[in-house]
Protein backbone atom coordinates (compact mmCIF):
# COMPACT_ATOMS: atom_id res chain seq x y z
CA UNK A 1 0.00 0.00 0.00
CA UNK A 2 2.82 2.23 0.58
CA UNK A 3 3.99 1.70 -2.38
CA UNK A 4 0.86 2.82 -4.10
CA UNK A 5 0.44 5.95 -2.21
CA UNK A 6 4.36 6.69 -3.19
CA UNK A 7 2.88 6.23 -6.72
CA UNK A 8 0.19 8.47 -6.22
CA UNK A 9 2.23 11.39 -4.78
CA UNK A 10 4.96 10.90 -8.14
CA UNK A 11 2.29 10.96 -10.45
CA UNK A 12 1.14 14.12 -8.92
CA UNK A 13 4.35 15.37 -9.31
CA UNK A 14 4.88 14.55 -13.01
CA UNK A 15 1.51 15.64 -14.23
CA UNK A 16 2.76 19.18 -12.94
CA UNK A 17 6.34 18.89 -15.01
CA UNK A 18 8.11 17.32 -12.55
CA UNK A 19 11.16 15.60 -14.40
CA UNK A 20 12.91 14.21 -11.19
CA UNK A 21 9.19 12.72 -10.56
CA UNK A 22 9.09 10.68 -13.61
CA UNK A 23 12.64 9.32 -13.53
CA UNK A 24 11.88 7.70 -9.92
CA UNK A 25 8.80 6.23 -11.80
CA UNK A 26 10.85 5.02 -14.46
CA UNK A 27 13.98 3.36 -11.76
CA UNK A 28 10.93 1.94 -10.04
CA UNK A 29 8.72 -0.05 -13.02
CA UNK A 30 10.77 -0.27 -15.86
CA UNK A 31 12.27 -3.30 -14.58
CA UNK A 32 9.15 -5.31 -14.49
CA UNK A 33 7.77 -3.82 -17.45
CA UNK A 34 10.67 -4.52 -19.72
CA UNK A 35 10.37 -7.99 -18.53
CA UNK A 36 7.23 -8.20 -19.57
CA UNK A 37 7.68 -6.57 -22.63
CA UNK A 38 10.67 -9.01 -23.23
CA UNK A 39 8.58 -11.81 -22.85
CA UNK A 40 6.00 -10.63 -25.12
CA UNK A 41 7.80 -9.73 -28.59
CA UNK A 42 11.20 -11.68 -27.72
CA UNK A 43 13.58 -8.74 -28.45
CA UNK A 44 15.15 -7.01 -25.71
CA UNK A 45 15.99 -3.99 -27.85
CA UNK A 46 12.11 -3.84 -28.93
CA UNK A 47 11.45 -4.75 -25.13
CA UNK A 48 13.28 -1.35 -24.36
CA UNK A 49 11.49 0.64 -27.20
CA UNK A 50 8.59 0.11 -25.92
CA UNK A 51 9.21 0.73 -22.68
CA UNK A 52 10.13 3.89 -23.57
CA UNK A 53 6.83 4.57 -25.26
CA UNK A 54 4.98 3.17 -22.03
CA UNK A 55 6.21 5.81 -20.09
CA UNK A 56 6.14 8.63 -22.49
CA UNK A 57 2.38 7.90 -22.77
CA UNK A 58 2.14 7.91 -19.03
CA UNK A 59 3.65 11.43 -18.91
CA UNK A 60 1.25 12.62 -21.56
CA UNK A 61 -1.38 11.03 -19.30
CA UNK A 62 -0.29 12.37 -16.19
CA UNK A 63 -2.90 15.23 -15.93
CA UNK A 64 -5.76 12.63 -16.60
CA UNK A 65 -4.41 10.13 -14.89
CA UNK A 66 -7.31 9.08 -11.46
CA UNK A 67 -5.60 6.10 -9.20
CA UNK A 68 -8.88 4.06 -9.43
CA UNK A 69 -5.93 1.22 -10.40
CA UNK A 70 -2.79 0.19 -9.45
CA UNK A 71 0.31 2.72 -11.37
CA UNK A 72 1.81 -0.71 -12.09
CA UNK A 73 -1.74 -2.36 -14.15
CA UNK A 74 -1.71 0.75 -15.58
CA UNK A 75 1.48 0.55 -17.14
CA UNK A 76 0.86 -3.01 -18.02
CA UNK A 77 -2.58 -1.84 -19.69
CA UNK A 78 -0.44 0.23 -21.91
CA UNK A 79 2.09 -1.84 -22.63
CA UNK A 80 -0.07 -4.48 -23.71
CA UNK A 81 -1.58 -1.90 -26.62
CA UNK A 82 1.87 -1.56 -27.73
CA UNK A 83 2.56 -5.21 -27.84
CA UNK A 84 -0.84 -5.55 -29.61
CA UNK A 85 0.22 -2.45 -32.09
CA UNK A 86 3.76 -4.40 -32.63
CA UNK A 87 1.60 -7.29 -33.46
CA UNK A 88 -0.04 -5.79 -36.29
CA UNK A 89 3.37 -4.10 -37.35
CA UNK A 90 4.64 -7.39 -37.78
CA UNK A 91 1.80 -8.96 -38.95
CA UNK A 92 2.08 -6.62 -42.01
CA UNK A 93 5.70 -6.75 -42.67
CA UNK A 94 7.35 -9.79 -43.21
CA UNK A 95 10.09 -10.17 -40.36
CA UNK A 96 12.89 -12.97 -39.55
CA UNK A 97 12.31 -15.77 -37.53
CA UNK A 98 14.66 -14.19 -34.96
CA UNK A 99 12.57 -11.74 -34.26
CA UNK A 100 10.54 -13.40 -32.44
CA UNK A 101 12.70 -16.35 -30.75
CA UNK A 102 14.19 -15.74 -27.44
CA UNK A 103 17.60 -14.26 -28.11
CA UNK A 104 20.50 -16.65 -26.73
CA UNK A 105 22.31 -16.07 -24.06
CA UNK A 106 20.35 -14.50 -21.74
CA UNK A 107 19.90 -16.17 -18.67
CA UNK A 108 22.29 -15.68 -16.28
CA UNK A 109 25.25 -16.96 -16.13
CA UNK A 110 25.35 -19.56 -13.30
CA UNK A 111 22.57 -21.55 -14.65
CA UNK A 112 22.88 -25.18 -15.53
CA UNK A 113 23.08 -25.62 -18.78
CA UNK A 114 20.23 -28.17 -18.80
CA UNK A 115 18.12 -25.70 -17.06
CA UNK A 116 19.03 -23.46 -19.76
CA UNK A 117 17.80 -25.53 -22.10
CA UNK A 118 14.52 -26.04 -20.47
CA UNK A 119 14.30 -22.00 -19.51
CA UNK A 120 14.68 -21.20 -23.70
CA UNK A 121 12.13 -24.05 -24.34
CA UNK A 122 9.75 -22.96 -22.33
CA UNK A 123 10.24 -19.32 -23.93
CA UNK A 124 9.72 -20.58 -27.53
CA UNK A 125 6.65 -22.26 -26.40
CA UNK A 126 5.11 -19.17 -25.09
CA UNK A 127 6.04 -17.47 -27.86
CA UNK A 128 4.15 -20.04 -29.92
CA UNK A 129 0.50 -19.47 -28.34
CA UNK A 130 -2.35 -17.46 -29.34
CA UNK A 131 -1.87 -13.72 -28.37
CA UNK A 132 -4.60 -13.74 -25.67
CA UNK A 133 -3.24 -16.84 -24.12
CA UNK A 134 0.38 -15.56 -23.67
CA UNK A 135 -0.79 -12.37 -22.27
CA UNK A 136 -3.08 -13.95 -19.51
CA UNK A 137 -0.05 -16.54 -18.90
CA UNK A 138 2.15 -13.95 -18.81
CA UNK A 139 0.55 -11.92 -16.23
CA UNK A 140 -0.59 -14.28 -13.97
CA UNK A 141 2.79 -16.17 -13.60
CA UNK A 142 5.57 -14.03 -14.15
CA UNK A 143 3.73 -10.88 -12.95
CA UNK A 144 2.11 -12.22 -10.42
CA UNK A 145 -0.81 -10.80 -11.20
CA UNK A 146 -4.61 -11.78 -9.87
CA UNK A 147 -7.48 -12.53 -12.30
CA UNK A 148 -9.26 -9.29 -11.74
CA UNK A 149 -6.25 -7.05 -12.63
CA UNK A 150 -5.50 -9.28 -16.01
CA UNK A 151 -9.19 -9.33 -17.02
CA UNK A 152 -8.63 -5.16 -16.48
CA UNK A 153 -5.60 -5.39 -18.56
CA UNK A 154 -7.27 -7.29 -21.21
CA UNK A 155 -10.76 -5.80 -21.02
CA UNK A 156 -12.33 -8.97 -20.84
CA UNK A 157 -14.41 -10.93 -18.67
CA UNK A 158 -12.51 -12.82 -15.57
CA UNK A 159 -14.06 -15.96 -17.04
CA UNK A 160 -12.33 -15.20 -20.21
CA UNK A 161 -8.91 -14.94 -18.55
CA UNK A 162 -9.29 -17.94 -17.07
CA UNK A 163 -10.06 -20.13 -20.40
CA UNK A 164 -7.21 -18.23 -22.12
CA UNK A 165 -5.31 -19.54 -18.83
CA UNK A 166 -6.04 -23.25 -19.42
CA UNK A 167 -5.72 -23.45 -23.14
CA UNK A 168 -2.39 -22.23 -22.55
CA UNK A 169 -1.20 -24.52 -19.70
CA UNK A 170 -2.73 -27.36 -22.42
CA UNK A 171 -1.10 -26.03 -24.82
CA UNK A 172 2.68 -25.84 -23.67
CA UNK A 173 2.11 -29.22 -22.51
CA UNK A 174 2.09 -30.23 -26.22
CA UNK A 175 4.67 -27.92 -26.96
CA UNK A 176 6.92 -29.46 -24.33
CA UNK A 177 6.12 -32.93 -24.29
CA UNK A 178 9.64 -34.00 -25.51
CA UNK A 179 10.71 -32.60 -22.18
CA UNK A 180 8.21 -34.37 -19.60
CA UNK A 181 6.41 -37.71 -20.13
CA UNK A 182 3.26 -35.99 -20.24
CA UNK A 183 0.65 -37.92 -22.47
CA UNK A 184 -0.02 -35.67 -25.94
CA UNK B 1 17.49 -35.57 -23.04
CA UNK B 2 15.78 -37.56 -19.64
CA UNK B 3 12.20 -36.39 -19.46
CA UNK B 4 11.30 -34.38 -16.18
CA UNK B 5 8.50 -35.92 -14.01
CA UNK B 6 5.04 -34.26 -15.18
CA UNK B 7 4.49 -33.08 -12.32
CA UNK B 8 7.00 -31.14 -12.39
CA UNK B 9 5.85 -29.34 -15.08
CA UNK B 10 3.87 -26.23 -13.51
CA UNK B 11 6.91 -25.49 -10.83
CA UNK B 12 9.06 -25.34 -14.25
CA UNK B 13 6.75 -23.27 -16.05
CA UNK B 14 6.70 -20.79 -13.01
CA UNK B 15 10.08 -21.08 -12.50
CA UNK B 16 11.49 -19.79 -16.44
CA UNK B 17 8.67 -17.31 -16.80
CA UNK B 18 9.81 -15.89 -13.60
CA UNK B 19 13.17 -15.66 -14.73
CA UNK B 20 12.57 -13.05 -17.38
CA UNK B 21 10.10 -11.03 -14.79
CA UNK B 22 12.37 -8.23 -14.40
CA UNK B 23 15.00 -6.98 -16.62
CA UNK B 24 16.94 -3.95 -15.26
CA UNK B 25 18.16 -1.22 -18.31
CA UNK B 26 20.95 0.93 -16.77
CA UNK B 27 20.11 4.64 -18.63
CA UNK B 28 16.60 4.38 -19.43
CA UNK B 29 15.27 6.68 -17.11
CA UNK B 30 17.38 8.94 -18.57
CA UNK B 31 16.53 8.30 -22.26
CA UNK B 32 12.82 8.48 -21.44
CA UNK B 33 12.96 11.82 -19.31
CA UNK B 34 14.95 13.27 -22.83
CA UNK B 35 12.42 12.06 -24.79
CA UNK B 36 9.53 13.91 -22.91
CA UNK B 37 11.78 17.04 -22.68
CA UNK B 38 11.54 16.40 -26.91
CA UNK B 39 7.87 15.73 -26.77
CA UNK B 40 7.36 18.52 -24.69
CA UNK B 41 9.19 20.53 -27.45
CA UNK B 42 7.52 19.44 -29.91
CA UNK B 43 4.13 19.75 -28.52
CA UNK B 44 5.00 23.54 -28.07
CA UNK B 45 6.17 24.15 -31.92
CA UNK B 46 2.87 22.42 -32.91
CA UNK B 47 0.68 24.54 -30.70
CA UNK B 48 2.17 28.04 -31.90
CA UNK B 49 2.03 26.60 -35.38
CA UNK B 50 -1.64 25.68 -35.22
CA UNK B 51 -2.02 29.48 -33.31
CA UNK B 52 -0.01 31.32 -36.29
CA UNK B 53 -2.14 29.76 -39.20
CA UNK B 54 -5.40 30.35 -36.92
CA UNK B 55 -4.32 34.01 -36.96
CA UNK B 56 -3.25 34.28 -40.47
CA UNK B 57 -6.86 32.65 -41.66
CA UNK B 58 -8.93 35.22 -39.70
CA UNK B 59 -6.56 38.09 -41.23
CA UNK B 60 -6.93 36.80 -44.52
CA UNK B 61 -11.21 36.23 -43.67
CA UNK B 62 -11.43 39.80 -42.28
CA UNK B 63 -9.65 41.46 -45.44
CA UNK B 64 -11.83 39.62 -48.14
CA UNK B 65 -14.85 40.74 -45.99
CA UNK B 66 -13.86 44.40 -46.15
CA UNK B 67 -13.82 44.56 -49.93
CA UNK B 68 -16.41 43.06 -52.08
CA UNK B 69 -16.19 40.33 -54.56
CA UNK B 70 -16.07 40.95 -58.23
CA UNK B 71 -19.76 39.13 -58.05
CA UNK B 72 -21.10 41.36 -56.20
CA UNK B 73 -19.74 44.45 -58.05
CA UNK B 74 -21.24 42.58 -61.19
CA UNK B 75 -24.37 42.25 -59.19
CA UNK B 76 -24.40 46.03 -58.15
CA UNK B 77 -23.40 47.40 -61.81
CA UNK B 78 -26.05 45.39 -63.36
CA UNK B 79 -28.86 47.07 -60.76
CA UNK B 80 -27.46 50.02 -62.16
CA UNK B 81 -27.65 49.46 -65.32
CA UNK B 82 -31.27 48.63 -65.24
CA UNK B 83 -32.01 51.46 -63.21
CA UNK B 84 -30.60 53.54 -66.17
CA UNK B 85 -32.62 51.93 -68.64
CA UNK B 86 -36.14 52.22 -66.71
CA UNK B 87 -35.12 55.48 -66.07
CA UNK B 88 -34.76 56.35 -69.66
CA UNK B 89 -37.27 53.92 -70.77
CA UNK B 90 -39.40 55.96 -68.93
CA UNK B 91 -38.67 59.16 -70.23
CA UNK B 92 -39.29 57.64 -73.62
CA UNK B 93 -42.70 56.14 -72.78
CA UNK B 94 -43.44 59.79 -71.21
CA UNK B 95 -42.53 61.60 -74.59
CA UNK B 96 -44.50 58.90 -76.42
CA UNK B 97 -47.56 59.99 -74.01
CA UNK B 98 -46.91 63.99 -74.82
CA UNK B 99 -47.03 63.04 -78.35
CA UNK B 100 -50.27 61.08 -78.31
CA UNK B 101 -51.91 63.95 -76.89
CA UNK B 102 -50.47 65.95 -79.74
CA UNK B 103 -51.41 63.67 -82.29
CA UNK B 104 -54.86 65.16 -83.19
CA UNK B 105 -53.89 68.63 -83.49
CA UNK B 106 -50.46 67.38 -85.38
CA UNK B 107 -53.03 66.04 -88.49
CA UNK B 108 -54.30 69.22 -88.48
CA UNK B 109 -52.62 71.38 -91.56
CA UNK B 110 -54.21 74.40 -90.71
CA UNK B 111 -52.26 73.95 -87.69
CA UNK B 112 -49.75 73.70 -89.03
CA UNK B 113 -49.81 76.24 -90.84
CA UNK B 114 -50.37 78.19 -88.16
CA UNK B 115 -47.66 77.15 -86.26
CA UNK B 116 -45.24 77.75 -89.23
CA UNK B 117 -46.22 81.31 -89.64
CA UNK B 118 -45.08 81.66 -86.31
CA UNK B 119 -48.57 82.57 -84.85
CA UNK B 120 -48.36 85.90 -86.33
Amino acid sequence: MADEEEDRRLMGLVAAGDDDALRLLVHRHHARLVGYLRSEVGSQATAEELAMEVFIRLHRAAGRWRPEAKLSTYLIHIARNLVLNEWRRRSRKPTSALESAPEPGDAAPESGRRVLELEEAFSRAVAQLPEEQRTAILLLVQQEMPYEEIASVMGCPVSSVKTWIHRARTRLKELMRDFYGLES
Amino acid sequence: MERRPAEHFDRDLEAALVRGRAMSVPGLAGRVVAAVRADRVRRVVIRWGSGLSAAAACLVAALMLNFPSEEALIVEARSLVAAEESAQFHEFLSLADDLALLQPVIERPALIEDLADGGS
